[in-house]
């Protein structure tokens, strides 16, 4: 009987019904199997309001969400431009900073590729790069900047492992300083690889002048990553005190500084924005529920010894993290992979020795890739619509971005120091 | 007159997240600057702000539910023609529906409880009004799924 369920579970789930519900069938199928009465499903999910930092979420995505229908990539564009314009393989820098930090800001919901990548690919060719390479940057890049504050990943993969309250604790701020240096690493493969490949594209050249206009025309939002940024790694902020500064700014800046947002749209971009928080939080909240069975009958501990008496060494595990990490990334969307595989994997890594922080950012940088993984890598369609190209041309257009990133996650996963060295 | 209910209720959808989402970021905001330069706040100003978060995401997740909009594994989908996706779409709101109502069900169940033993919530107001929005929002999303299953071209 419980099979038949656990079955139909996996069945719809693969067929394509929401996620929230798959996971709360599967929670209320446990409790059931273990004769607890479903009220409490209720009151796992009433517990969203026991996490002081979930209210980082909505903050944030709505600031990114206002910052999306303003102008914003516009100016961000130009700044970058004038600043890194006139390197080696300039543009294309400028496009993986511009996209890193506009991810960072937006969340990595593909409106990247949408504001930025309409603007860089044009750019690029005209440049003189060809249209594959073009093709392949603004589709690797819509998932660049997950490491960097404040992106709400990070912040989700830190809320679920301090639920767990497994290994050692650690704060949001250690995990932003986390991701530091991994991003600075893929950034920089990146562009060696284009300076390599592609070093004799046209640049800009530097003109103090351009830098100064883009610098005053975007002197607002320029501000704010320092604020964020210096208030949080500072301590002076905690993440949702900084997370409701941002969301007001933002607010108030695009509305009534640049006045490029209409107040009257103000309703539908909380809407919009708060359709996909809701259904992010809602899976949290139903995952809550269905990892407190899971911690009850013991299935991470059972999964620990199962997995150890088969991979001894670290490494060995690693490896296949790796490779899990990278197809659940092309499978499900970051926020579900991390809400659902977190409390099973976190238990297990920590058994095998693995720091809490770093786990975290394997886990994104993983799931980072698994965005443009051929076939279903979420950042391809959205290309693939954006762009009018079919999705076989942006699959060969990724490949060599792919391998890049690959091998930057190969150290980022075997040499810790690069997430731990502030420790 | 369906679809006018619908429509009505997605304004009103609309206008109670927008009015609770600027509520939260407000609060939130006077209590990082009361925090910050006074050196203290509202007494359950925090608590607000969590209880906020609960209703915005429900009320988002049934307006998610309304597009049709929440997050699923959608290869199935993506690959499936244009029949086949339609039986495949009324299978699965119908078990989103269930899902959804089994939810609203037992939640009504803890809900009654805090009422009777007049639970407290946060400041002046009892635990069954904040519990208020979960079995109102499961019931509206299993609605709207059951709604899905019958006539999938409805939203």
């Amino acid at each position: 009987m419980i099979w038949m369920g656990i079955i139909t579970v996996v069945v719809v789930a693969l067929l394509g019904a929401p996620l929230f519900a798959v996971v709360l069938a599967a929670a209320m199928l446990g409790f059931l199997a273990t004769d607890v009465n479903l009220s409490v499903v209720a009151i796992e999910i009433y517990r969203i309001t026991d996490t002081p930092l979930l209210v980082a979420l909505p903050l944030f995505t709505f600031a990114g969400y206002v910052m999306a229908e303003a102008k914003t990539s516009e100016r961000l564009m130009a700044l970058t431009r004038a600043l890194f314009g006139w390197m080696p393989a300039g543009l294309a820098i400028v496009g993986f900073v511009a996209c890193a930090l506009f991810t960072a800001l937006t969340g990595a919901s593909g409106v990247t590729i949408v504001a930025l990548g309409a603007l860089l690919l044009p750019m690029l060719k005209e440049a003189g790069y060809s249209e594959k390479y073009g093709l392949g940057l603004v589709t690797t890049s819509g998932s660049l900047g997950l490491l960097i504050v404040p992106s709400v990943p990070l912040i989700l993969y830190g809320i679920v492992a301090q639920q767990l309250d497994v290994g050692e604790p650690f704060t949001i701020q250690q995990l932003f300083l986390a991701g530091l240096l991994p991003v600075v690493l893929m950034v920089s493969a990146l562009a060696a690889w284009t300076m390599w490949r592609h070093g004799d594209a046209n640049r800009t050249s530097f003109n103090a002048r351009k830098v100064w206009t883009s610098l005053t025309q975007a002197k607002w939002e320029v501000a704010l990553p320092f604020v964020v940024l210096g208030g949080v790694y500072s301590g002076v902020f905690a993440i949702s005190e900084a997370a409701a500064l941002t969301a007001l700014y933002v607010m108030v800046i695009e509305v009534f500084v640049y006045r490029e947002v209409a107040v009257a749209k103000i309703p539908t971009i909380i809407r919009d924005a708060m359709v996909m928080v809701g259904s992010i939080i809602l899976i949290l909240g139903c995952a809550l529920a269905f990892t407190n069975f899971l911690i009850d009958t013991e299935v991470p501990q059972r999964l620990f010894e199962v997995i150890q008496e088969r991979i001894s060494s670290r490494v060995m595990f690693l490896i296949l993290l790796n490779v899990l990490l990278l197809l659940l990334g092309a499978l499900l969307d970051i926020f579900s992979a991390i809400v659902i595989m977190v409390p099973l994997i976190l238990p297990v890594a920590i058994g095998y020795g693995i720091h809490p922080l770093h786990l975290g950012i394997i886990f994104l940088a993983n799931l980072q890739i698994g965005y443009f993984t051929p076939p279903i890598g979420m950042n391809l369609f959205i290309a693939s619509y954006r762009f009018n190209r079919p999705v076989l041309d942006l699959y060969a257009a990724c490949l060599p971005f792919m391998v890049v990133l690959l091998i930057a996650l190969l150290l980022i996963t075997y040499i810790p120091a690069l997430s731990l060295w502030f420790l | 007159m369906l679809a006018r209910v619908q429509r009505l209720l997605a304004q009103l959808e609309l206008y109670l997240l927008g009015a609770l989402f600027l509520t939260m970021l407000g609060v939130a905001f006077y209590q990082v600057i009361a925090r910050n330069v006074f050196g203290g706040g509202l007494l359950w100003g925090d608590e607000l702000v969590r209880n906020a978060v609960l209703w915005v995401t429900m009320l988002g997740a049934t307006s998610a539910a309304g597009a049709n909009s929440h997050i699923c594994i959608d290869i199935v989908a993506r690959f499936a023609g244009q029949g086949a996706r339609h039986v495949i779409g009324r299978f699965t709101s119908f078990f989103t529906s269930i899902v959804c109502l089994t939810l609203g069900w037992y939640s009504i169940g803890v809900l009654y409880g805090d009422y009777v033993y007049q639970t407290p919530g946060f400041g002046p107001i009892p635990a069954w009004i904040c519990e208020l929005i979960i079995p109102t929002a499961a019931f509206v999303m299993g609605l709207r799924y059951l709604m899905r299953t019958l006539k999938p071209e409805i939203t």
